[in-house]
């Protein structure tokens, strides 16, 4: 197979260059439109913050992965890219390589799924504009097979790998049910804000924001709808939440031990969670030595972090028995497009359809016609046949467009469907 | 009879053993491949209990409460099944293992030491002392039950507070979860010992002449009874939560276990039978 893919990516290329290269979705359909005019009968093109990655099947024998370096420099011609930066593919390399990136494990956070959504929406595009062709259309139906089977069958994508959902993890191993539950985030900027949108997200029962600049938190209490609490009283409300997210650029401690100690025996030391997530603290880190103060710094999420990296890494070997079985199976499939054994299954289905009827109707004829009924049915068959076989028979065996006419013969007469059944 | 009797004897440690092991490579592995098969070899180890427990009422005509390697069975059995109904109710899985071993403890030491009593007092013959003891017995199940998981509750507890993110904090549920299933298995433990507590309060002073309300096991389960009351209530109106509640629930089990041992083998009194 002849599949041809470029990759830039995080193990080859520096940020800068990564978010230089990046294109949006108009850059991708420019990139499409240029890639089918001039280089590709039919391909994919991704393109993510933290990957930039061309797939496809050449048009020309003399296409280089040049060419499709150029596709993208000619769009982006700001950045120079060098061939350090570049990863090249070709035939089963290059389908595998697309079945890591479906699988999460060719993520700068190993087992990110953000990459299946991704994918998804780059075949989209290659298919509005007509650039997804028969074979690229089984191979994204692998790709997404494998992406589904990472995620179901192996733990490649469990567990909070940022510091917020490792903080939402954390709450969630103290309490049950968020949706009882209510939280203060102290901090409008973005981790402020990141933590309110999970902890939303997550369904919590009452949300409320306090700033020091009080504007800044009424846009963002507006924006989540949520309460606000100006910075000046926030303290005597404390009391009242289940949940405490402290993610301001205050130069000094907000929040002393006393001040929580205070706060646990208004709330009769019914549970509470600080996440502290700011940098410097915001709460005195002594507080954890309260009753039923569960009281978390930047450092121990980040453990949680650490922990469950290790842990997807320790399944990507798992992922990569699981994208080598979907290699082998696609294959399989690619290989039964070949000449002989598409030649023979089209006759055998042929002869199975002929012996079936012959034997529904045998009994409408006489003894002495039955052979001769045998005879000419399959001389009927035989000729019907001919020109499709002689046709098939002259394609190039192993090239692009053999295979997409062995697919069709499949397609039209259901050979895969019948596979399929058995 | 007794051959069948003898053969579930040996039995039934190695199934509560077995559960104990599924359960066991659940926690260890966490990758629920055995998640509908522990539950239902749970099922036939108390279903194949209940057989042996039935059995032997029948081939020697009295409850299995004689002497204390068949108390230990019914207890065996009493927590196996609360246990089985926890899970049912909740569907929380992880824990099983910490209920099981005890199952599985209490089983494998009434099989060593049990004997075919068929000779027993005639008052131990008696339904009603059946159903006292029973209803004792399985509100003493609901209280383990409750301290396991309020063991359970303080371990991740700790963990949690110091950081300590391993198998306990990736397997247990929650805190909040663990400490609703102590204070339900609790909550049942109370109200089984309460039935047990009124039967005996209504009867013994009719069976037993020398009945006293100054009996040291009488005077233990009332001390256990009132332990829990107060627990119970604290949660209902809002004043006992979390640690407070699940250590309350230990010390109920301590006293619990304590006042059995004290009046057991400690003072004699109308209320030993062995």
């Amino acid at each position: 197979m002849n599949l041809i893919a470029i990759s830039i990516n995080h193990r080859t290329a520096t940020v800068e260059l990564r978010e230089a290269v990046f294109l949006s979705e108009d850059e991708i359909r420019a990139v499409t439109k240029k890639a089918k005019e001039n280089l590709f009968k039919e391909g994919l093109v991704i393109s993510t913050c933290n990957r930039t990655e061309i797939f496809g099947f050449p048009a020309n024998s003399d296409l280089t992965h040049q060419h499709i370096k150029n596709l993208i420099t000619d769009i982006k011609s700001s950045k120079e890219i060098s061939d350090e930066n570049l990863e090249k593919y070709i035939s089963r390399d290059a389908l595998r390589h697309l079945f890591k990136i479906a699988s999460g494990i060719d993520s700068l956070l190993v087992g990110d799924n953000q990459i299946f959504k991704q994918i998804k929406e780059s075949f989209q595009i290659a298919e509005e504009m007509d650039f997804a062709g028969f074979l690229m259309k089984r191979i994204f139906d692998s790709a997404i097979r494998t992406g589904k089977r990472a995620i179901s069958e192996t733990k490649i994508s469990d567990g909070a790998v940022t510091v917020s959902y490792a903080a939402v993890q954390l709450i969630e191993k103290i309490f049950f049910n968020l949706s009882k539950k209510s939280a203060l985030v102290i901090g409008a900027g973005e981790t402020g804000e990141i933590a309110a949108k999970h902890l939303r997200d997550k369904g919590i029962g009452r949300l409320a924001l306090t700033n020091r600049t009080f504007e800044k938190a009424e846009q963002l209490a507006t924006e989540l709808n949520t309460a606000v609490f100006p910075f000046d009283t926030f303290k005597d409300h404390l009391y009242k939440f289940d949940i405490i997210v402290s993610a301001t650029s205050s130069p000094g401690i907000l929040l002393s031990k006393e001040e929580i100690r205070s706060v646990m025996k208004k709330r009769n030391f019914e549970p509470i969670v600080i996440m502290d997530i700011a940098l410097p603290r915001d709460v005195d880190p002594e507080s954890k030595k309260i009753e039923s103060v569960f009281y978390h710094d930047i450092d121990s999420l980040n453990i949680i972090v650490e922990q469950n990296l290790a842990r997807r890494k320790a399944e990507i070997p798992k992922v990569e028995k699981i994208i080598e079985e979907e290699l082998l199976s696609f294959y399989e499939w690619y290989n039964s497009l070949q000449a002989a054994p598409t030649i023979k299954e089209l006759r055998d289905k042929f002869e199975s359809i002929r012996a079936e009827e012959v034997e529904k109707n045998i009994n409408k004829f006489s003894a002495e016609d039955r052979e001769k009924l045998e005879i000419v049915t399959k001389r009927i068959i035989n000729k019907i046949l001919h020109h499709p076989t002689t046709e098939l028979k002259k394609t190039d065996e192993t090239g692009y467009t053999g295979a997409v006419r062995f697919g069709i013969i499949r397609s039209l007469f259901g050979m895969d469907s019948d596979k399929e059944e058995k | 009879m007794i051959s069948l009797i003898h053969f579930l004897n040996i039995l039934l440690p190695a199934l509560y053993f077995f559960s104990f092991l599924i359960y066991f490579y659940d926690f260890m592995k966490d990758e629920k491949k055995f998640i509908n098969v522990e539950r239902i070899f749970l099922f036939i180890t108390l279903l194949v209990h209940v057989v042996y427990v039935f059995v032997r009422i029948i081939e020697f005509d009295h409850p299995p409460i004689t002497n204390v390697f068949e108390i230990f069975t019914i207890i065996s059995v009493a927590i196996g099944f609360s246990y089985f109904i926890l899970e049912l109710v909740t569907d929380i899985r992880g824990t099983g293992l910490f209920i099981i071993i005890i199952s599985f403890i209490f089983q494998l030491i009434s099989s060593l030491f049990i004997q075919d009593l068929i000779e027993v007092k005639e008052v131990l013959r008696s339904n009603l002392l059946g159903a006292h003891v029973i209803s004792a017995l399985l509100g003493y199940a609901g209280f383990t039950i409750s301290a396991v998981y309020g063991f359970l509750y303080l371990v991740l507890y700790k963990d949690i507070k110091l950081n300590k993110f391993g198998l306990i904090f990736n397997r247990l549920p929650n805190l909040e979860v663990l400490e609703r299933l102590s204070l339900y298995s609790a909550v049942i433990g109370f109200i089984t010992l309460t039935i047990a507590i009124i039967i005996g309060v209504i009867w013994l002073p009719s069976a037993f002449p020398n009945f006293s309300y100054l009996d040291p096991k009488l005077i233990g389960t009332s001390l256990v009874w009132i332990l829990y009351a107060i627990g119970i209530a604290s949660n209902i109106f809002g004043r006992w939560r979390g640690r407070k509640l699940v250590l309350l629930s230990i010390t109920g089990f301590v006293v619990a276990l304590l006042s059995t041992f004290l009046s057991n083998f400690l003072a004699r009194s109308f209320h030993s039978f062995y």
